[in-house]
């Protein structure tokens, strides 16, 4: 597990299709937030145009042709399986440790971090560090009212990042920040025009667009639960108890949740645990504080999902673990 | 391929990955398995680990067992082997 830190730091840049995923990652590429890139540019289209945009990453690679998430799928792992390759062979080299993901329009990044979870190699070199998609000022209240798709995609991010927030109205932006908490309220939002960082306004008082039901799906919003773990100790109880009931509340209510995030101290470090969907990261072992300097964020960890009755979840934690005291 | 349960190499999973020594991952593996037979009571399945070999068994108390790689596939046989599916919300 010693080798955990050594893994690709992935950061997976979705959006829907025209959202500005390009021109945000141009600028990074320029501002140099990345430090030394490898970038995977995906398109649909046959014929990529994107990637002559992106000059400054160290390296570029592009699927083009398909989506990654469906048709392009064993393309994606194959090329991931030849960077991993080819970085475990040439240690002598100083290697790039940042993989910046360009997915296309019309990929769900929930479908691509499974693919790379499922893979018993990638697993081992690939680490997820973020999610972020990109929305529209300008189209993204249409996109997530009839757009399933769009919705998945805000569902999936850590970090929403509004574009073209210079040509929308001031009242536009602040319903789509509302109705985008609504459907993601764990989530990060940043606005910023051609890659420049921008303020948001406050949208606290504004309203959410209603949204309807696409594909019969029952649209209930998201929300979240945050589960302390300080009161049940730092032992190997504590550990045991909530790896047990979460891996059965992911089995059986799996589909319902759509993230699972938090530090858990534990006899063998703080894990970083991180889901999407069903499917759980290997976890990250994160360095130790220093002596008194207890993070209060520390065993508590967020779910997130549909329908989740709070009073329920508490108490079949509560259970679970009075059980493994025992 | 290991030569006691026939498991190929797998990537360790998650809910193992709460200890760093031997002495501690053998220490979660056994109150693992007497919290997995608290919670399967009710369902007339029990958990076994033998510590020297991976896996988890669980067992319907009439002769069938499944030997288990990770807590996950436990779960696929829990419902396999008791009808009926485990769901952590109603445990009281």
């Amino acid at each position: 597990m010693s080798s955990e830190e050594n893994r690709l730091r992935l950061t997976i840049l979705g959006g829907f299709l025209g959202a500005g995923k390009s021109t945000w990652l141009r600028h990074q590429l320029f501002a140099e937030t990345y430090d030394q890139p490898h970038v995977i540019v995906n398109e649909v289209a046959p014929h990529a145009v994107d990637d002559t945009l992106l000059a400054g990453a160290r390296c570029l690679d592009v699927l083009a042709g398909g989506c990654v998430c469906c048709d392009q799928k064993e393309q994606m792992i194959e090329l991931l399986h030849s960077i991993c390759n080819d970085r475990s062979r040439m240690q002598d080299v100083p290697q790039t440790r940042q993989l910046v993901f360009e997915m296309s329009g019309v990929a769900d990044p929930g479908q691509v971090l499974t693919a790379i979870q499922n893979d018993p190699i990638l697993n081992r070199h690939i680490l997820l560090e973020e999610i972020i998609v990109v929305v529209d000022a300008l189209h993204g209240l249409e996109q997530v009212r009839t757009e399933p798709l769009s919705r998945c995609q805000i569902e999936a991010a850590d970090q929403i990042l509004i574009t073209k927030t210079d040509c929308c109205d001031a009242q536009t932006l602040e319903t789509l920040l509302a109705t985008l908490k609504q459907l993601n309220p764990a989530s990060e939002c940043r606005a910023s025009v051609f890659g420049v960082e921008e303020p948001l306004p406050d949208a606290s008082s504004a309203q959410p667009v209603p949204l309807p039901d696409l594909d019969g799906q029952t649209e209930e919003p998201l929300s979240s639960v945050s589960l302390n773990l300080d009161e049940s100790g730092t032992d190997v109880n504590t550990w045991v108890g909530f790896s047990v009931w979460l891996s059965a509340m992911l089995h059986t209510h799996g589909n319902h949740m759509v993230r699972v995030k938090g530090v858990v101290r534990t006899p063998g470090g703080r894990l970083l645990l991180q889901s999407v969907r069903k499917v759980m990261q290997a976890p990250e072992i994160l360095p130790d504080l220093p002596l008194g300097g207890e993070r209060s964020s520390d065993n508590t960890v967020v779910l997130i999902g549909r329908g989740l009755n709070h009073e329920r979840i508490h108490n079949s934690l509560h259970h679970v673990m009075t059980k493994t005291a025992n | 391929m290991c030569s006691a349960c026939g498991f190929p190499p797998a990537v360790g999973h998650w809910t193992d990955a709460g200890g760093q020594t031997p002495t501690e991952r053998l220490r979660i593996r056994f109150s693992r398995v007497a919290l997995l037979n608290e919670l399967l009571k009710p369902l007339g399945l029990g958990a076994h680990d033998l510590g020297v070999q991976p896996g988890i068994q669980i067992s319907n108390g009439m002769g069938q067992t499944k030997l288990c790689q990770t807590l996950e596939e436990a779960w696929d046989q829990v419902e396999i082997l008791s009808g009926t599916s485990f769901d952590p919300l109603n445990v009281v």
